[in-house]
């Protein structure tokens, strides 16, 4: 099954649960399955404009982001864009 | 002296205990978020921060057990219709009965009933007649200031103004007059103006106070009038930290900053400035604060109660006094930059 990867604070908002196992065929299937999802998207239902995903390493945001499909040994993480300083 | 201080930072959520004559602190929690507003529910003791994150968004946590467990929002948002977007959360106000009240940025309003789970919006504020001639502040265009007595409600929006609400909420009136709006084409604008914080008095209901943008003004008759009183001897009219005396109406406290260029304090002293006059004149609180300090508080970042004054700094430390500001203790310092202070009995 594919595997997704938080990063902490959104691990804090599943107990600490920093790796997921999920039955999904898509990033969007798989994202809209997590305990935290509604922090991934907006009241629109648009993935958050600063969280980006990758799949097995690849920006899906270049690829079909949230239709991204993912294959049984698919890694997904999820990754806040590069945005520091505060 | 209160029991706990809840105090939200840009890192987090940290608890000041009173413990002997001193103050310990539990913290991060929370860590990741940042925290704008934390109180706890006087009805029951739950601990509600509004909370905001550059990635994930805007919501509100909540603990039932001091801040060792968390629970967050199921949902908070505007709806498609209003082609607004909820920047952030700003405030959390407990209401009547099972109310509870929450203001965010774009000058919105939330009621939710089920202890914070779930969050409707305020239609009648968000479809205000006068929407339109709102505009953000430096810090967003944020309802922060919700406040419930004897049947009314008043909220401030930053820059849109104050308004009350005799309905429950259904409609809300502008009480703006005679409140300056320097920065706009009209000086007196029905609407626009930028209230930094906005308190009624918990005993004396009738008399509203605001630390305004352009001054600091008393009300006497629920806002439909308003005197400005930064020109009776503060160093400057501009400024965000506002406090009360719960058992006298005539007293206020304030921190005056350099000015709306300069966020600091003013004359690079670490002032705050007491009136037990109404406002008639002032009167520098400052034993036991630096001397010389380019500190500055933010709109949330002043509590009181019956027997103290407390505020944060954006420099990390918490000051408190007893009611009368007779001498300042830094309580905690080294914190994160504190976005709010609040005082609960626990």
């Amino acid at each position: 099954m594919p595997v997704v990867h938080l990063p902490a604070t959104l691990a804090a908002e599943a107990g600490g649960q920093k790796h997921f196992e999920l039955e999904a065929t898509t990033v969007g299937e798989a994202l809209r399955q997590l305990p935290m999802a509604n922090l991934f998207f907006d009241e629109q239902g648009e993935l958050r404009r600063l969280i980006n995903v990758y799949v097995d390493g690849v920006d899906a945001r270049g690829g079909r982001l949230l239709e991204e499909p993912l294959s049984e040994s698919s890694e997904v993480r999820v990754v806040g864009a590069v945005a520091g300083g505060s | 002296m209160a029991a706990l201080l809840p105090v939200g930072t840009k890192k987090g959520l940290f608890l000041v205990r009173a413990n002997g004559s001193g103050w310990k602190v539990e913290g991060p929690l929370l860590p990741g978020w940042l925290v704008y507003h934390a109180i706890v529910d006087p009805r029951d003791g739950t601990l509600y921060a509004a909370t905001n994150n550059p990635f994930y968004g805007a919501t509100v946590h909540r603990s039932s057990d001091l801040g060792k467990t968390w629970e967050r929002a199921e949902e908070i948002g505007l709806p498609e219709d209003s082609g607004l977007k909820l920047n952030a959360t700003w405030h959390i106000e407990p209401g009547r009965d099972s109310e509870l009240w929450l203001g965010g940025d774009p000058g919105v309003l939330f009621r939710s009933d089920d202890g914070g789970l779930t969050w409707d919006v305020n239609r009648g504020l968000l479809e205000h007649p006068t929407r339109e001639k709102w505009q953000p502040g430096a810090g967003g265009m944020c309802c922060h200031s919700i406040q419930l007595v004897n049947g009314t409600m008043y909220i401030a929006i930053s820059a849109a103004g104050a308004f009350r609400s005799d309905d429950g909420g259904e409609s809300w009136q502008p009480i703006n007059k005679d409140v300056a709006a320097d920065f706009h084409p009209e000086k007196y604008p029905e609407v626009g103006q930028c209230v930094h914080k906005l308190l009624v008095h918990p005993g004396k209901p009738d008399r509203l106070w605001q630390q305004n943008h352009c001054g600091v003004y008393r009300s006497d008759d629920r806002g439909d009038n308003w005197e400005r009183l930064d020109e009776n001897g503060l160093p400057s009219g501009f400024g965000f930290g506002l406090a009360l005396d719960p058992d006298d109406p005539d007293v206020a406290y304030v921190i005056p900053e350099e000015s709306q260029e300069f966020h600091y304090t003013a004359g690079g002293r670490l002032g705050v400035y007491r009136t037990d006059d109404g406002g008639a004149s002032w009167t520098l609180a400052g034993k036991g604060l630096p001397e010389r300090a380019w500190a500055a508080v933010l709109r949330e970042g002043c509590s009181f109660d019956g027997s103290a004054v407390y505020f944060g700094t954006q420099s990390g430390s918490v000051w408190t006094a007893p009611q009368g500001g007779a001498s300042w203790t830094e309580a905690v310092r080294d914190l994160p930059p504190i976005l709010s202070v609040e005082a609960a009995d626990v």
